[in-house]
């Protein structure tokens, strides 16, 4: 049987070979392994947040079958899916679940890659583009979390888009840019369609292919505690088979999981947006933005001579700058010392992600 | 000797009182006097004026000074004279005094003060077609010169004179076009059939008559929702006097038809719902010619709104059975003035079920299984109806979308309105066509209730099959790698 | 000799295993996949139904029209008379008469809603009072919720 599998095996490669020579390719996968370490287990979440990609990816463009992307259509559009499309409940209820697990998926990777420092010369680019595809995540979130259209999204843009706003100089052109206007109308539904399935996946594949290009040039990073290890005790696991079975393993569950949350947890409609109606009492945004709402929200009116706003948004944008260009400021561990700055830096950032993402739950 | 004496003096001197005061008074109104020198028609008809007899001269309306014999005197501008008022504002004389209470008191009178208040809305205070003036002012009506108290008999609006009064313009179909042509003429001959028509004409003042219910000056239109008579008005206008104990009690007419008519589903309908299709008084009884609906004609007057309620009432064999007994057809199930909402409890074969009146086990057998049967299909709906709805509810709870079922649902409501139309045929037949739609309806939301629950554990079932496979294949995946990696 | 033969049946068992892992995973890997195209294939399959769609619109709050008032607002590209009566209630009504298509105004001296154009009068409940109109006016739902009053289009 096995013999049968690797003839066949064999007969496609060399199929393949004859026309594009890749016998360097297949070298090159022989070849590939990864560190099998203690750490080894926070290696499996890029794998996790590329699966979950491409489930969003297949998932939406089934979405896009029968989603009818204005204002008087949307919410109808949506709620057809869910109840008279066939499995249109799964579909739907995946790509909302599916994506804020990938964007669980992305920050796990980021702290891990942070903690093990992967961000390091000569990765620095890599950690750039990673950081790239993080951002555009969010904004994939965001933009798709107002397409159906309903009472909740519909405050929750215009309260985040606000937020833009107070950005200084540039904030207000910014607002009109996302709106398409200055409040939230049909035109701002349409540009973020526009954003969701076409922008915003297009410089994500390309951001992502440079990702993964690299890795795959440069090779999987290994962390000091291996790096420094006598060449006899370092352990690895090829990538093929073994390492490839076990990301299939945890995909398969991952992909499980999904569905196990779509039929006992299936995803809300709501009620349809109604621009002239009150904001309901709560609102407030996706987990994934909500400690920085909560931050927001605690900002006194005016600090020193300045509207509160403006300073978060300035505290906040300082910050990402500088966890953006890690590679820049820490020099340290480029020498490969330790430096633990970067790591109460990181512990800090953490808890402060999850106290307020605590408090912006309990707190209402 | 000395009695007769004194009684010679007093009557003396009562008669030279007498022609004294009278003098006086001629001396008071000189143009009277003159007038009536002159064989004047209407000074003759002013000595029997109301208004002469309070004391008042020609001068009171004309102007002038009444005192002087001097005709330059008596009708000068300067003194107030004007003349013949002319038909355009004749009515400013008549309203000079009766809009004002002192005056009204210094004659002695305690008569309303606000008939031109009300005449001046009213619909007859309009111009006429040539523009001369109110088409009906105070004398088009009250008349002039030898006007009466309304209270007396000889009072052209007295209620024995007042129908001939209003019929010299409405009943004339040269008059009545000039202003509106669609407005009926036969008001007055309809009324001379009614009752009210029959003892105002034996000279009863108590009958109503038109001003009883259209009053005398703020007359509108009858759409106009000012008048006395219209839709909504109409129930208190006639209960004035039917509701009156002891003015009926004259006639032995009983008084409870308003208290009974408010209670029930017309006067509810009319009065507290505002809807004007809801019949009143006028609607059953006729409103000039009102008189109420005999016994055969009952199911004509209420088939005017209940069409069909009538028609299948006059072909099923209810109509021959009530023709016969003499029985009041809609009403013996229905009541008259106490129409109440008719209920499914009104058909069976238990009280309080009207059939069981006439039908029984023994008698008239026929029609008390018809009535058992078509209560049983009525109540076998309504269930089937809740117990869909409950399993809607149950669907909905379980999150699966349930909304097109529980929205045809609402047909059952008409299929269930039309069955109780459908009744009144008392034909099985009919009545099951009718109801089956209601049952097909019904049929067909229950299985999508129960075709939403069952994809409810559908999901749930395919998921553990999925999870099946998928743990399988994990285990299967997990003892390959072992093996892999055993062999390195 | 004997050890060729327990080797070869070593190997014939392993193989046997080995070949029922691989069933187990094949057949376990078409099985997944059947399961996931299923759901995905069903999907596209077009639904028997169409979509419904729901028209409201906001007028404002309660306090916003006077009582024993009235105004025509537009409904999608109709006209719809909305009054509030004296005792405060609110009704909407389609403002295109029944006639002739004219729009009809309230008549606050009247208590009814009137139309000028050839005198046609409704009741308050949208039913004819008098004059040539010969149908209702068409009723639209009205309902206030947190104090705004929302005209919808009420489903026969």
């Amino acid at each position: 049987m096995e013999e049968k599998n690797t003839k066949a095996k064999g007969k496609l490669l060399s199929w393949l070979d004859e026309r594009y020579d890749i016998s360097g390719l297949i070298e090159f996968a022989k070849k590939k392994s990864v560190p099998k370490f203690r750490e080894t287990i926070w290696y499996y979440f890029g794998g996790v947040a590329l699966l979950l990609f491409v489930v969003q990816v297949i998932s939406g463009i089934l979405l896009l079958m029968y989603y009818k992307g204005t204002e008087d259509l949307a919410y109808e559009s949506v709620k057809f899916i869910s109840t008279k499309v066939s499995f249109g409940w799964l579909i739907r209820s995946v790509h909302s679940w599916s994506a804020n697990l990938m964007v669980l998926a992305v920050f796990i990777h980021m702290f891990s890659v942070y903690f093990l420092k992967g961000f390091r010369k000569p990765r620095e680019l890599t950690w750039y583009t990673g950081f790239g595809l993080l951002a555009i995540s969010m904004a994939f979130g965001f933009s798709g979390y107002l397409l159906p259209w309903n009472e909740l999204a519909f405050f929750a843009t215009k309260v985040g888009t606000d937020i833009v706003g107070q950005v200084p100089l540039i904030g207000e052109p910014l607002l009109k840019l996302l709106r398409g206007g200055t409040d939230v109308t049909g035109a701002t539904l349409s540009r973020f369609f526009g954003f969701h399935v076409a922008i915003f996946p297009g410089i994500f594949i390309i951001l992502l292919t440079l990702h993964l290009l690299m890795i795959q040039r440069q090779g999987i990073a290994e962390p000091d505690d291996y790096k420094n290890l006598p060449p006899a005790e370092k352990k690895t696991i090829p990538f093929f088979p073994n390492f490839a079975m076990r990301e299939l393993l945890i995909w398969l569950i991952v992909i499980n999981i999904l569905a196990i949350l779509a039929v006992f947890f299936p995803w809300e409609l709501g009620t349809k947006a109604d621009p002239f109606s009150s904001a309901p009492v709560g609102i407030k945004p996706e987990w994934y933005f909500l400690f920085m709402f909560q931050v927001f929200k605690f900002l006194p009116g005016e600090i020193l001579f300045l509207p509160g706003e403006l300073v978060g948004v300035l505290l906040f944008g300082i910050g990402v700058l500088l966890w953006a260009i890690v590679p820049v400021w820490d020099k340290k561990t480029a020498k490969g010392n330790k430096n633990r700055l970067l790591t109460y830096v990181g512990i800090f950032v953490i808890i402060f992600i999850i106290v307020f993402t605590i408090l912006g739950f309990i707190l209402d | 000797m000395k009695i007769k004496l004194i009684n010679i003096s007093v009557s003396a001197l009562l008669v030279i009182l007498l022609s004294f005061s009278l003098t006086k008074a001629q001396a008071a109104d000189q143009c009277i006097k003159c007038h009536l020198d002159l064989d004047d028609n209407h000074a003759k008809l002013f000595k029997t004026d109301v208004h002469f007899s309070k004391g008042i001269s020609c001068a009171g309306c004309h102007g002038g000074d009444a005192t002087s014999d001097d005709m330059d005197i008596a009708m000068s501008k300067e003194k107030g004279f004007i003349g013949v008022p002319s038909r355009v504002n004749r009515y400013e004389v008549c309203v000079n005094c009766h809009v004002d209470e002192n005056k009204m008191k210094r004659y002695g009178s305690n008569i309303p003060t606000d008939q031109y208040e009300n005449l001046k809305i009213s619909i007859h205070f309009q111009p006429t077609f040539n523009n001369e003036g109110p088409i009906a002012d105070c004398v088009t009506c009250h008349s002039v010169h030898d006007i009466k108290d309304v209270k007396d008999p000889a009072s052209k609006v007295y209620p024995t004179k007042i129908v001939e009064l209003c019929g010299s313009c409405h009943s004339s179909a040269e008059f009545m076009k000039q202003y509106n042509p669609g407005l009926p003429i036969d008001q007055v001959s309809k009324y001379r059939t009614s009752v009210h028509g029959h003892l105002n004409s034996k000279g009863d003042p108590n009958a109503a008559e038109c001003a009883s219910c259209h009053g005398s000056h703020e007359i509108f239109a009858v759409k106009d929702s000012r008048s006395l008579v219209y839709a909504t008005n109409i129930p208190s206008v006639c209960s004035k006097c039917h509701s009156d104990a002891k003015l009926m009690a004259k006639y032995k007419i009983p008084t409870n038809q308003y208290a009974n008519y408010v209670k029930s589903v017309h006067g509810v309908a009319l009065l507290e719902k505002g809807d004007l299709s809801s019949p009143s008084c006028n609607d059953c009884h006729g409103n000039h010619g009102a008189v109420p609906p005999g016994v055969e004609s009952i199911s004509k007057v209420c088939g005017t709104c209940h069409v069909l309620n009538m028609e299948l009432f006059e072909e099923s064999p209810h109509k021959k059975a009530f023709d016969e007994h003499n029985y009041p057809e809609c009403e013996s199930c229905h009541g008259n003035h106490l129409v109440e909402p008719a209920t499914d409890a009104m058909v069976g074969t238990q009280k309080p079920a009207v059939c069981v009146n006439c039908h029984s086990n023994e008698k008239n057998t026929k029609g008390f299984i018809v009535a058992g049967k078509m209560k049983t299909l009525i109540d076998s709906l309504k269930t089937e109806d809740s117990e869909t709805k409950s399993i809607l509810n149950e669907a909905s709870q379980k999150g699966m979308d349930v909304s097109d079922a529980t929205f045809s649902l609402k047909d059952v409501r008409q299929v269930l309105i039309q069955s109780r139309t459908t009744i009144h045929a008392f034909d099985l037949d009919k009545f099951k066509a009718q109801i089956d739609d209601g049952f097909n309806i019904v049929s067909k939301a229950k299985l999508s209730g129960e075709e939403a629950i069952d994809d409810y554990y559908y999901r749930r079932i395919g998921l553990g099959f999925s999870t099946v496979i998928v743990t399988l294949l994990v285990i299967g995946l997990y003892f390959k790698l072992r093996k892999l990696e055993k062999k390195s | 000799m004997a050890n060729n033969h327990s080797a070869n049946s070593e190997q014939s068992n392993k193989t046997k295993r080995r070949d029922f892992l691989n069933i187990l995973l094949g057949g376990g890997f078409v099985a997944w996949l059947a399961a996931l195209f299923f759901p995905v294939f069903k999907y596209l399959e077009p639904p028997a139904v169409d979509e419904v769609k729901v028209t409201s619109v906001k007028i404002g709050p309660v306090d916003s029209m006077e009582k024993d008032s009235g105004k025509i607002i537009k409904f999608g590209n109709k006209p719809v008379i909305v009054i509030r009566k004296k005792n405060g209630d609110y009704v909407a009504f389609s403002a295109e008469c029944t006639h002739l298509d004219c729009i009809v105004q309230f008549r606050k001296d009247y208590n009814q809603i009137y139309c000028a154009c050839h005198n046609g009068r409704y009741d308050l409940n949208g039913r004819v009072a008098s004059g040539p109109p010969p149908a209702p006016l068409k009723k639209y739902g009205v309902a206030i919720q947190n104090d705004e009053v929302t005209i919808f289009e009420e489903v026969a």
